[in-house]
């Protein structure tokens, strides 16, 4: 072991104590946010069985998991997501309960991204998961968690892009395109890549009608005026129904008050099956990524063996702490209030005294081998009050 | 109001994509005054140019410090991010193909992995994938010619344009992967936070571009 061992892996950080209070800070915030709506807090283990995630599941690619090897001979993973180890926890240990049920946590994810620069290994997700409360009113109700929750955290400048997965099956259905021919398109769609449509349309003879439809598919995003669009788009039942369901969480979120944090982009497909319905993701000007990302993936909870409807986000933490930090809202180290030290025969006055001042909220130091004279001195270098007891 | 961030790879591409955006009525006359600076403001139109390698324009963009960039196709795929590809600018046209030597070579016996000299890993590996073919690549920056002439590999995967390099060296494309031209990628955010003026931009570039072709 040479200097390697002096740093810590690529894609992973040590949070020194600025940094760390801060996102502590914002956690915290955002907890408190998820609990005053009712959520409970869980925690789960870091690592599950491979065969959790290989319900081919979340946008998560086998090859991007941080796996190893129990004595056992079973494949373990660092959990790349929060939602299908809570899938598994609410569809086996919490089945008899009686929906809804309402979960959140602040934990840990893990995942080995090298075709993405702007992550990082292990990652800080802060997240909420609803079960059994389906349509529209489970979606506002956690878009809406979604928007208080960045507000609590003190962040400005930022909008929530909501899409409907289920509007361009609809259209695919349509259009006669499955499988992985609509695969295919839907990667192209959801990286807006007109160029890429065209030859596939080409390609894949599509007729002149359907062709402009789909032309118009990645730039459907833009306010409530981007639903008539997308109406007037298709006639196939599923993709009108979707439409109606962004309507009426649309509606809800605008009785909330909130409706200028939404936006809407039909194009928008994230690259995972699990999601049923509505997707969303959190954006703002102060990041270069989304920050948060979630939707409703009701199916993902019958691979438990036990179906029910489910919607949630998760927040990366890291992200908003960064757009914060741009924004201007680091908050420096709360000061040290007091420093205490005694004469040895007062020191069990002095602990008491020091204990007292905590009880009221202060942070109080201690300096046991500083002497009156060497502990004025410490304490007009921290910033703080200095008590003696001599 | 925040500027508008331009990453432009250095060189041909950059003039060209000068010279339509001038067309387009973005000014940005100082990105041809040869200057050292590497980034330029155009403060009336609210716009800023980074000049960049053009390897790296996809970075700038998918880390948000640019909010698009013009790029070669090819660069944009060999990154792989996931970048909105908005528009096809249809100049710096060329091809990515596969080259060697004509006719089938002589094979080592202890060459039973296809070794190919490359720029492009990223792009290399998904394609012979796509092949089912197991290849070791051989990452090169430049003169990636020498690899079959030294037989440090058996092909390469480049880009050509004239082709005139290939036949001075004895080699011919054995394969046509992928139309390369100027592309015009998005940041994912900026798209939607800064959405109306890259539109306005974008829109004014595409009739352009349709209009003269």
């Amino acid at each position: 072991m040479t200097q390697l061992s002096m740093q810590a892996p690529e894609g992973v950080q040590d949070y020194l104590p600025l940094e760390c209070h801060n996102k502590i800070r914002i956690e915290r915030k955002m907890a408190q946010c998820f609990h005053l709506s009712g959520y409970e807090q869980v925690d789960l283990p870091t690592f599950e069985y491979l065969d959790v995630f290989a319900t081919g599941v979340g946008s998560v690619r086998a090859e991007q998991m941080i796996k190893f090897v129990d004595s056992g001979g079973h494949i373990l993973v660092l959990r790349p997501d929060l939602t299908v180890p809570i899938a598994r926890m609410t569809s086996t240990r919490m089945k008899d309960q009686q929906p809804p049920i309402r979960l959140y946590y602040v934990a840990n994810a893990f995942m080995s991204r090298d075709s993405s620069p702007n992550e990082q290994k292990e990652f800080t997700q802060a997240g909420v998961e609803l079960r059994g409360v389906p349509g529209p009113e489970g979606d506002a109700e956690v878009i809406a968690l979604a928007i208080e929750a960045l507000r609590s955290a003190g962040l400005e400048g930022f909008s929530i892009d909501v899409g409907q997965v289920d509007f361009f099956r609809g259209v695919m259905e349509e259009a006669g395109l499955t499988g992985p021919k609509a695969d295919e398109l839907r990667g192209y769609v959801d990286r807006k890549n007109m160029l890429a449509i065209e030859l596939f349309m080409n390609e894949n003879g599509v007729s002149p009608g359907l062709r402009e439809r789909i032309m118009r598919l990645p730039v459907l995003y833009g306010g409530e005026e981007v639903l008539g669009a997308a109406s007037d788009l298709t006639q196939n039942a599923r993709a009108l129904s979707a439409i109606d369901t962004l309507r009426e969480v649309y509606e809800h979120i605008a009785a909330f008050g909130l409706s200028k944090y939404v936006t809407f982009d039909l194009g928008m497909l994230h690259s995972s099956d699990y999601y049923t319905g509505l997707i969303f993701r959190g954006i703002t000007d102060y990041f270069g990524s989304p920050i948060l990302s979630g939707g409703r993936y009701d199916t993902l909870t019958a691979d438990f063996g036990c179906s029910r409807e489910a919607t949630g986000f998760a927040i990366g933490v890291k992200r908003v702490l960064i757009a914060l930090e741009r924004q201007g809202c680091m908050e420096p180290l709360p000061r040290i209030d007091a420093v205490v030290s005694a004469a040895p025969e007062k020191r069990g006055e002095a602990y008491a005294y020091a204990n007292a001042l905590r009880s009221n909220g202060s942070r109080v130091a201690v300096a046991w081998k500083l002497d009156a004279d060497g502990l004025e001195a410490y304490a007009r270098e921290v910033d703080a009050q200095a008590i003696y007891f001599e | 109001m925040k500027p508008i961030t331009f990453a432009l790879a250095k060189g041909r591409l950059a003039d060209r994509t000068a010279d339509l955006l001038e067309s387009c009525g973005v000014g940005c006359g100082d990105l041809r005054a040869n200057s050292r600076r590497l980034i330029i403001d155009d403060e009336k139109n609210g716009c800023r140019f980074l000049l960049v390698k053009p390897a790296d324009v996809p970075t700038y963009v998918e880390y948000g410090a640019a909010d698009l960039g013009v790029a070669g196709k090819d660069t944009i795929m060999e990154a792989n991010y996931p970048l909105y590809e908005m528009l096809d600018l249809g100049f710096g046209k060329c091809k990515l193909c596969v080259a060697g030597f004509p006719g089938v070579r002589e094979k080592q016996v202890t060459s039973a992995v296809k070794r190919v000299a490359t720029k492009y890993p990223n792009i290399a590996r998904r394609y012979y994938r796509s092949l089912g073919e197991t290849i070791e690549v051989i990452k090169l920056s430049g003169s990636v010619e020498l690899g079959p002439l030294l037989n440090l590999s058996d092909e390469i995967l480049d880009i050509v344009e004239s082709g005139r390099t290939l036949k001075e060296n004895g080699l011919v494309v054995l394969r046509e992967v992928f139309e390369i031209s100027a592309r015009v990628v998005v940041n994912r955010v900026s798209l939607k936070t800064k959405g109306e003026r890259i539109n306005a931009i974008i829109e004014a570039m595409r009739a352009k571009v349709e209009g003269r072709s």
